[in-house]
């Protein structure tokens, strides 16, 4: 059974019609790459998987149940945005998470963020928003998760933590989990995606093996969107 | 999970009410300090002030309890705090649930800190004389106790309270399935919820005064009318606006099971 399927799925704002038939199967074991330019309808896809939007019509399955509260036991979403109470330490957090999600490893988190050299008793509202991302960026990576969603988990650093945030991202989610990257610096991140979407206007335009789809195309991820996507 | 949800719900809203809390205590303190010194007009007139503040910052609590559980509604649900709130393994009505108790716990204890701020300043046999002397009639003519009516007093303003911010939290829902300007469409729908439960509970009345003379009376003289009467009509008006609570809760907890569209 696919981890994530979507069928049919559509999403209007008023007149706007933002996902258009969204038909996609996300497998298990897999590092997925949501690529589209900005706008495009990728964090709305990602919201919708994560019960803060809801379709306009269609269906998403998610192990093969609709989303609530078992499809949120087995996601950990890093969204786009700094979402954690500013006024709490990192260790308020840290607490927080252990309260409520019970895949959550306290100890793993602690060590991330000592190997980062943030500060537990902190509080977020005096760290920069870089620093309160890779906070975000640890805790959703210390839960054992079935499928990690990372919106844009790069958009806020600077290049050299990029490399640092990539590996935290492969050595650290769970064994036989997924994870989905929505981004659009492909280039960065394309080197460990097993699989890549790419979204364009709200439709799903291609899904593929990223190793063939080079072979096929003759170049890079980044090449070949670029190409596609060519303004 | 309820528990663990109200724990940081309460939390988060008793760490700005103590603000008020120790605000009011404090000059409910100084003005009993200040007023007990006698012969000294500036120290009277100090006393004044104190009081004074002490009386605002009571109202302050009531209106910033409210707003702050408002404010809290939205932040948690529909501001940046709802991608995590929305993301946990806990079903929708456990969250409304926990908001909803979180209300009904932190109006009580404002009201309990605003008791004893009032204790704290102004209690003494001759304003407790004084007290006793402006209820005793009221009590009696209802039947009633000065404990009983006092009681009873606090338990509709408690009643007013948590239907008014019910009808908020329900603004604040549907404000926020609207694709622009959610917050003004909050407050309108919020206003307009809370003047619909006004109207049913006018209507209800009007309409069992159509089979009661004695009650028509209130609608269409001004003449006085009997206590019986007053007091039926007070329990009735109880019950419709506890039972337009609990439907406005059901109302709520479908509306918000329905889906959120967070930005």
């Amino acid at each position: 059974m696919e981890l994530v399927k979507c069928t049919d799925v559509n999403k209007k704002f008023g007149k706007k019609h933002v996902l258009k038939n969204v038909n996609l199967t996300i497998p298990r074991g897999k590092i997925v790459g949501l690529l589209g330019k900005n706008g495009t309808g990728k964090s709305t896809l990602i919201k919708l998987i994560n019960d803060m939007l809801t379709p306009t019509s269609g269906e998403i399955l998610i192990n093969g149940e609709h989303v609530g509260v078992e499809s949120k036991k087995i996601i950990s979403y890093l969204p786009e945005r700094t979402y954690l109470d500013k006024t709490n330490t990192v260790d308020k957090v840290i607490e927080y998470f252990e309260d409520f999600y019970e895949n959550f490893d306290s100890v793993k988190a602690r060590k991330l963020l000592k190997d980062l050299e943030l500060d537990t008793k902190q509080k977020l509202a005096k760290m920069s928003k870089g620093m309160q991302e890779k906070v975000q960026l640890v805790l959703a990576m210390s839960r054992k998760a079935d499928l990690y969603i990372l919106d844009e988990p790069l958009g806020g650093v600077d290049p050299a933590t990029r490399d640092y945030i990539l590996d935290t991202i492969l050595t650290n989610f769970n064994e036989g989990a997924s994870v989905v990257i929505s981004t659009h610096l492909i280039a960065d991140i394309e080197r460990i995606l097993d699989e890549v979407i790419f979204i364009d206007k709200g439709e799903i335009i291609l899904q593929s093996n990223s190793d063939e789809l080079r072979k096929k195309e003759n170049g890079s991820i980044d090449e070949i969107f670029r190409r596609m996507f060519k303004c | 999970m309820l528990k663990k949800l109200l724990k940081y719900d309460l939390k988060s809203i008793f760490k700005f009410l103590i603000i008020f809390y120790s605000l009011a205590l404090f000059f409910g303190a100084l003005t009993r300090i200040f007023l007990s010194i006698e012969n000294s007009l500036m120290m009277n007139i100090i006393g004044q002030i104190c009081s004074g503040t002490a009386i605002s910052m009571m109202f302050s609590i009531l209106i910033n309890n409210l707003m702050r559980l408002w404010v809290n509604f939205k932040h948690n649900l529909y501001g940046d705090e709802s991608y995590l709130t929305h993301t946990l393994p806990i079903e929708k009505r456990t969250i409304y649930a926990s908001k909803i108790i979180t209300a009904a716990i932190t109006l009580f204890v404002s009201v309990g800190v605003i008791g004893l701020t009032l204790f704290i300043a102004y209690y003494s046999k001759e304003n407790v004389e004084l007290l006793k002397n402006m209820l005793l009639p009221v009590a009696t003519a209802y039947g009633s106790t000065i404990v009983k009516l006092l009681l009873a007093f606090l338990f509709i303003v408690f009643l007013e309270f948590v239907n008014a911010l019910q009808a908020g939290y329900t603004g604040i829902i549907l404000g926020h399935k609207m694709n622009n300007v959610k917050t003004g469409y909050s407050v309108l729908f919020g206003f307009g919820v809370y003047i619909v439960i006004q109207m049913i509970v006018l209507l209800v009345l009007l309409i069992i005064s159509l089979f009661n003379p004695d009650l028509m009376n209130l609608f269409i003289t001004n003449q006085m009318v009997n206590v019986e009467l007053l007091k039926g009509v007070i329990y009735l008006t109880t019950i419709i606006y506890v039972i337009t609570f609990i439907i406005g809760y059901i109302v709520n907890v479908k509306l918000f099971k329905q889906g959120v569209n967070v930005d």
